[in-house]
């Protein structure tokens, strides 16, 4: 099949395209201009240029709690989650399972349950168990939807992992657990930290079961949401929302840059002098 | 530790469920051979390879190399080294990475193990190629450094799975020429894993021929070769012609045989084997049958025959004779010396095929 083929020009899928990313990020550009907007009114015209909501944000003790919450638990969560998703997709890639595909789809299910559903029959577990909400509830809620996502990722990226390559170390004197440190796990890490990452952002983002499951800890959606009743603490979360902006669209570049170096091509032909 | 049987192979067998995938194989590699083992895909060549590696556990015999019994003795402690079949380079490290990779425990200094891996590079003709990274290799220069790693370890065996399978004809060729060599000049055992006879031959010291998980014939190339002892052999190196008999009489070393396809043949045995009435096979090489256009005084056995088809090789020609009035073939030989491959495939006239009673082999019928 020819790849070259020359594509046709369609002046409608441009105009198409433009539209479909205008509506899909002007919304999203609003929270920035605004944040630098001097009014706690959201509204049209701008009233001027002002760092206030960003200033104030550092002096709300109460924002800044909630933000350390939500990393630390976005930290633990990406570790638990990427722990757990790198034995699932070992098992799975390396050995033979029996029942592989239902046990995957099975560990895949959290995917599509609404979070709703979850998030209310976590609830009902915990308080049967009298596990106290906290913290730590939410993290594990967050490690139960986090783990197919990690599993997915690095199952392709262990997938057609040469198992030549751990028999080569090993023929080359290193035992198994050096064979892991030396070529599986180098060889597995743009898919760990890939992995990492993502699970990190999916904790970090996720409001339900934060919600349902919160103690006297909020993470930092819940907190915003909360925030939202006063309108004089508008400005300051949308100041808050546009770095996290940021920050995401900083760590999303990052882990697909570390996900396309980890798939360079291993049969890739290279012209070279000597032949 | 004697020369003779630097490596045995004692009794082996490696089961997988009901597959016997070798199957009681033993036989002795001398110190400095090159010794491969050839088979179809599926013979155990590579189960067995494995086990001497120790990436398979025997279920039954051992392996012992200069004097010591591998039993349990995992890859990694073992002095052996492998070439893998697909090479097996590590893609995050750089050639020079690659080559230093089993030297890792030898604790060099690092002058010691720079001037190694020159060395090693040197061997394989990529000096300056030790900053590249292994994705910017060809087939033919993986294959190298898959080669110079295993080396650079010193190993007192050095195992090699179908390593030039990928590589395309010539350059297969060349490599062949130049593992050779290299073999001889290190001394090192070699122990070639391969299903391509030519290759075998061509490079081997020793071949141990391997169907079923059995070792059937254990020899020099040659002696395989014009003297196999089995039908499997027999047919699986090179060509060969084969009539199905019996045995009528018997005169000393001479057996006569009654054959279908060719009518009755003089075949020169050694060893008592063969009496009377045994139902046998005769097996001729093509190039062992001299063709001419008249009866040849001399030769025992003759036969008339009509040219059928020519099939051109190049330097020589493979042709079929229909014999017996067209009801058999036999396929022979001739160098295509001045034209001659023209000549032989047009000329519908009668011609004689004939070979003496040393040229062919007398082989019991396969046992199934």
């Amino acid at each position: 099949m020819s790849t070259a083929r020359r594509a046709r020009k369609l002046p409608l899928l441009g105009v198409y395209t433009c539209i479909y990313l205008l509506v899909l990020y002007i919304p999203v550009l609003f929270l920035p201009l605004f944040s630098f907007n001097d009014s706690i009114y959201i509204a049209f015209p701008l009233k001027g240029f002002t760092l206030q909501w960003y200033q104030e944000m550092f002096t709300n003790s109460a924002m800044l709690r909630a933000l350390e919450n939500s990393v630390k638990l976005g930290v633990a969560v990406g570790i638990v989650s990427t722990l757990l998703g790198i034995m699932a997709a070992k098992a799975f890639t390396a050995y033979r399972v029996r029942y592989a595909g239902a046990i995957q789809g099975f560990i895949a299910i959290p995917l599509v349950i609404p979070f709703i559903i979850l998030g209310l029959s976590l609830l009902v577990i915990f308080s049967q168990l009298g596990v106290p909400l906290s913290l730590f509830t939410i993290g594990i809620s967050h490690v139960v939807i986090c783990v197919p996502f990690s599993m997915l990722v690095l199952i392709s990226r262990l997938e057609g992992f040469d198992s030549g390559l751990t028999e080569a170390a090993q023929d080359l004197g290193e035992t198994p657990w050096m064979t892991f440190w030396l070529v599986t796990f180098p060889l597995a890490l743009p898919g760990i930290i890939a992995s990492f990452l993502l699970c990190f952002l999916i904790s970090f983002d996720e409001f339900l079961l934060a919600f349902f499951l919160a103690g006297q800890e909020s993470t930092l959606p819940v907190y915003i949401w909360t925030q939202l009743r006063f309108p004089a603490r508008l400005p300051g979360v949308l100041a808050l929302g546009s770095l996290i902006l940021l920050g995401s669209v900083i760590l999303v570049l990052i882990a697909e840059w570390f996900r396309r170096r980890g798939l360079a091509p291993t049969n890739k032909k290279v012209d070279t002098p000597f032949q | 530790m004697a020369d003779e049987n630097f490596i045995s192979i004692d009794r082996i067998s490696k089961h997988f469920g009901d597959v016997r995938a070798v199957d009681d194989v033993s036989f002795d590699i001398k110190r400095g051979e090159f010794f491969s083992l050839l088979g179809p895909s599926g013979c155990g060549k590579t189960t067995l390879m494995r086990m001497i590696a120790g990436f398979e556990e025997a279920t039954d015999g051992d392996v012992i190399i200069d004097g010591q019994y591998m039993g349990d003795t995992p890859p990694y402690r073992r002095p052996v080294n492998m070439v893998f079949q697909n090479y097996a380079i590590f893609p995050h490290l750089t050639v020079h990475q690659n080559l230093a990779f089993g030297l890792r425990k030898d604790r060099l200094g690092k002058q010691e193990l720079n001037r190694r891996v020159e060395e090693a590079l040197d061997m394989i003709k990529l000096s300056g190629y030790g900053s590249r990274s292994a994705n910017q290799l060809s087939g033919g220069q993986r294959q190298r450094v898959a080669l110079a790693r295993a080396l650079i370890k010193k190993p007192k065996v050095l195992l090699l799975d179908e390593p030039l399978g990928a590589l395309d004809k010539k350059l297969r060729g060349q490599m062949q020429l130049e593992l050779r060599a290299l073999q001889k000049s290190l001394g090192i055992t070699f122990i070639f894993v391969t299903h391509d006879q030519e290759e075998a031959m061509t490079m081997s010291d020793r071949i141990a021929v391997m169907n079923d998980g059995k070792a059937l014939e254990v020899g020099p190339p040659s002696e395989l070769y014009e003297r196999p002892r089995t039908l499997f052999v027999a047919d699986f190196l090179g060509w060969m012609n084969f009539f199905d008999g019996r045995v009528v009489n018997r005169e000393g070393d001479t057996v006569i045989v009654d054959t279908e396809q060719v009518g009755r043949v003089k075949v020169k045995v050694e060893g008592n084997s063969f009496e009377q009435g045994n139902p046998v096979v005769v097996a001729i090489r093509p190039e062992n049958i001299a063709v001419s256009s008249t009866e040849l005084e001399g030769n025992v056995n003759t036969i008339k025959g009509k040219v059928d088809t020519a099939a051109f090789l190049g330097d020589r020609s493979h042709i079929f004779v229909n014999v017996h009035d067209g009801r058999n073939a036999v396929l022979t030989q001739m160098q295509n010396l001045g034209g001659a491959a023209s000549r032989a495939s047009s000329s519908a006239e009668n011609i004689w095929l004939s070979w003496s009673e040393e040229a062919a082999i007398l082989l019991a019928p396969s046992s199934a």
